[in-house]
């Protein structure tokens, strides 16, 4: 059986840098990489959808599908960016309020400029609405099986932030 | 013009209120899923990583509903 000592990283036991390093939460790694695999399933919907857009509107489709795309995947992964930009204050004073603060200000300022770049797409000449339309909601769909299938496999002990005390030694 | 068309005239286009609606519910979700974590965390900070991920999940899916929502408003008010 492993002891919970070995099953830890050492950098997480007590010692005394931690008050100037405090341990950074074990979900950064998780949420990193749902961020590279958002990228790569952005490219694959972009390449996917500007050669359907191609095919059925034209270059206006093309250009509305990489748009679309972009910024399904973009918003998307705003909200795990907001997270790990939030975990630098981790073991501070301030952390639960600027955690708090930059999540959610970051998920209010994107639906404002989520907003803002709707009102301005919408009547451009060389965008398909429908195009448009049809890409966001694919990325944002295949944005959700990501992170599904990341977090459904990524492996966390039960007590992922747990720190343990320093191993007493002979004065 | 009869009384009820004076009363309940509205102007606009009545697509606006899905904007409201496609807001209100995230807002509201994605506000209970943030708070219930932080509690968790201050009652458990060990527990901040599994609770992080799992917070993100559920805000992942709820402003999903938002996205789709508002990008169908704009899409189809004309």
């Amino acid at each position: 059986m492993t002891s919970p000592q070995t099953s830890r990283p050492t950098s997480r036991q007590g010692s005394p840098t931690d008050s100037q390093n405090p341990p950074q939460p074990t979900s950064i790694p998780v949420l990193r990489r749902i961020l590279v695999y958002g990228g790569w399933l952005a490219i694959g919907i972009a390449v996917i959808g500007a050669a359907l857009g191609g095919i059925f509107v034209g270059g206006i489709g093309v250009v509305s599908a990489l748009i679309g795309t972009a910024m399904a995947v973009v918003f998307m992964g705003i909200t795990a960016g907001s997270i790990l930009l939030a975990n630098h204050f981790a073991g501070r004073e301030s952390a639960i309020g600027a955690f708090f603060g930059i999540v959610m200000g970051g998920w209010l300022l994107k639906f404002v400029v989520f907003l803002v770049l709707m009102f301005l797409l919408r009547d451009q000449p060389w965008i398909s609405p429908i195009v448009l339309f049809l890409s966001i909601v694919a990325g944002v769909i295949g944005s959700l099986v990501v992170d599904a299938v990341v977090v459904m496999k990524s492996r966390m002990s039960y007590v992922s932030d747990v720190t343990l005390p320093s191993a007493p030694t002979d004065a | 013009m009869d009384s009820t068309t004076v009363l309940a005239e509205l102007t606009g286009n009545i697509a606006t209120v899905g904007y409201g609606l496609a807001a209100i519910g995230p807002a509201i979700g994605v506000g209970i899923v943030v708070g219930k974590t932080i509690e968790g965390v201050a009652r458990q900070p060990e527990l901040a990583g599994r609770l992080q991920v799992l917070m993100y999940i559920g805000i992942a899916f709820t402003e999903a509903l938002a996205f789709i929502g508002i990008a169908t408003y704009f899409i189809f008010t004309n």
